[in-house]
């Protein structure tokens, strides 16, 4: 413990730079990696169902964004060959303005079909926290997801108003760094009203009675499942072949058009962790080169008093693993510091910018511990090689 | 105890010319003797208290440490004899500043394989005997000049070296440590140790069974 407090206090700016180092790797790493999990949440979501809005514009938002979906249509889907499940949907945009352009997702309201399972492949059921999951026959009932009740202070059993309307928040998501944090899921009847209580329009067209729609007519999309041993793609055109007036995305499709237009943050968040990954590594190496070069007189009184190199090996060893651990976990400790209050800052707002997961952690840990010591030992092995009275010399 | 024959040592000029600081130089130092070698500066004292305390290669000669052929050795091996044979007091002190005076005296039982609570004892008593115990735990940047060759004579002679170097030990001192560590360095001698002690200073050679001059790099009597 003594000889760790001499190497923390003799090292004290080496730990400080290699702390500075770790921090901003872990945390660029961290942005890097909610940017990851957003994109490949996002992917095994629209991979598990056939999604299908009604042809043409409308009100609709999402993964389903299109015009109106008719109970008749959603009956004819269902009849399609390889179709095992169809469940209506009603997507909204909590708040439609333009302020919410920019956001990295939109406040969604969800309302589902409960008396039909969820036929995505990858979510049966949405993983609830706190509370429990909608239930067939429920109204004015809510679940929210993590980011959405946190940016809220929503829990189990809170008041939510909804288009004037109150609710109950029943149920809390897990976090899932992925669209569903930002929902609120409602039953498909109560999402109905919310539909007809933002949209002019769609009051203005019932009210005239032109256009024979009943209440059940009124879905934005459609989840489609499809049977075992079905290739879902071939479902996914066999609807859209068989079933007309409908917007039908391929899920292969779909999941590529996710990728190609996150690519961007992908690529920004994938350069910024390698540029990250280089400037903090040649930083920490050079850091840790430096403190032992710095050091050259020390070794050539070392070598003079009978230091072998294996003795002085063992030393930089012990040393650096010592500074690189201290300084590697003080720069995870600040990045988490850091994180948590932008994420708390950010949480206002519905957003999260950092997911610091153990891989990373640990990967970053490894990273700079493994870096830093093969950097000291490099440096020693330059060091030894002078005569200890050139050593001594060069570092007077 | 010391036997070098032959030493050349030539260093590289900017100009890429050879400077050439030993030229055949030859000395002999038995057990108990107290050698001075004195000589202007810049004459090469320095680079042959290097060459013999295995600092640095000659480009010719040889040095022996009783029946070993030290300049032989590698590396590895030259710092073993080091560690065994040796001990040294520098000019300017050369003590780690990181570690308190205590830890600077034992550093030379560390890499003599001589650790523990015998070695700290020693180191203590050295320290006492020689005024200093006090500022045991003091780091060098907290001692004075005198002070600090004082914990650096401790530490050359932690070990009982048969072979003591001391490169201008007084140069930094005023003359009551530097005293202080003559006369150590002559009870050394007295006690059995090769003591040989680079020096322009006259009172240096008070009491010395021999003293040499350098002069264009060979030992004169």
């Amino acid at each position: 413990m003594t000889e760790l407090r001499r190497i923390v206090r003799g090292y004290a700016f080496t730990i400080a730079g290699i702390t500075i180092g770790v921090a901003g790797l872990v945390a660029l790493g961290a942005m890097s990696e909610r940017i990851v999990r957003f994109i490949e949440g996002g992917d095994r979501f629209v991979l598990g169902q056939i999604s299908v809005a009604g042809r043409g514009m409308g009100m609709g938002t999402g993964f389903t964004a299109g015009g109106l979906l008719p109970a008749a249509t959603i009956r004819k889907i269902a009849e399609v060959e390889g179709v095992a499940g169809v469940q209506s949907q009603v997507m909204l945009p909590l708040n439609p303005t333009t302020s919410q352009f920019m956001t990295l997702t939109q406040e969604l309201v969800l309302g589902l079909d409960l008396s039909v399972p969820m036929p995505n492949r990858h979510y049966r059921e949405l993983p609830v926290r706190a509370g429990r999951f909608l239930r067939e026959g429920d109204r004015r009932v809510a679940v929210v997801g993590a980011s959405f009740a946190a940016s809220r202070g929503l829990g189990v059993g809170s008041r939510l108003t909804l288009e004037g309307a109150p609710y109950e928040v029943v149920g809390v998501l897990e976090r899932m760094l992925t669209a569903p944090d930002r929902f609120v899921i409602v039953p498909i009847a109560d999402a109905r009203e919310q539909w007809v209580a933002k949209d002019r329009l769609l009051q203005t067209l019932l009210a005239s009675g032109a256009a024979a729609l009943t209440a059940a007519d009124l879905n934005t999309g459609a989840a489609v499942g499809w049977r075992n041993g079905q290739d879902p793609d071939a479902v996914a055109l066999r609807i859209r072949e068989k079933v007309a007036g409908v917007n039908v995305q391929i899920p292969s499709e779909l999941s590529r058009l996710l990728r190609s237009s996150t690519a961007f943050f992908s690529a920004l968040f994938a350069g910024l962790g390698a540029l990250a990954l280089v400037i903090g590594g040649l930083s920490l190496a050079n850091t840790m080169a430096a403190a032992v070069f710095e050091r050259i007189r020390d070794f050539g009184v070392k070598r003079a008093l009978g230091a072998t190199d294996v003795h002085l090996g063992r030393e930089v060893l012990g040393e650096s693993l010592a500074v690189t651990l201290t300084g590697g976990l003080a720069g995870i400790a600040l990045a988490l510091l850091l994180g948590a209050v932008i994420d708390g800052w950010a949480a206002r707002s519905s957003q999260q910018l950092f997911h610091f997961s153990p891989r990373l952690l640990a990967g970053a840990l490894a990273f700079s511990v493994l870096l830093g010591v093969a950097a000291a030992a490099w440096a020693t092995f330059r060091v030894v090689s002078l005569s200890p009275a050139e050593a001594i010399r060069r570092g007077a | 105890m010391l036997r070098a024959a032959g030493l050349v040592k030539s260093y590289r000029a900017p100009s890429g010319a050879a400077i050439r600081v030993l030229a055949g130089a030859e000395l002999t130092v038995k057990e108990g003797e107290f050698v001075v070698v004195a000589g202007p500066s810049g004459s090469g004292k320095s680079t042959l208290l290097n060459v013999i305390g295995l600092l640095e290669d000659a480009d010719s000669g040889e040095t022996w440490y009783g029946d070993e052929r030290v300049s032989a050795l590698g590396r590895n091996g030259q710092s073993r004899a080091r560690a065994r044979y040796v001990g040294f007091v520098f000019q300017s002190f050369l003590l780690l500043p990181s570690l308190t005076a205590l830890d600077n005296v034992l550093l030379a039982a560390r890499y003599a394989g001589r650790r523990g609570p015998a070695a700290r004892r020693r180191a203590l008593a050295l320290l006492e005997e020689l005024g200093v115990a006090d500022r045991k735990d003091h780091f060098p940047p907290q001692l004075s000049g005198g002070e600090q060759q004082r914990v650096a004579y401790c530490r050359a002679v932690l070990n009982d070296p048969p072979l003591l170097l001391a490169d201008e030990p007084t140069g930094n001192l005023d003359d009551a440590n530097g005293a202080v560590i003559l006369e150590g360095l002559r009870r050394r001698a007295r006690a059995g140790a090769a003591v040989v002690v680079v020096s322009h200073r006259p009172e240096a050679a008070t009491g010395a069974t021999a003293v040499y001059r350098l002069r264009d790099g060979v030992l004169e009597a």
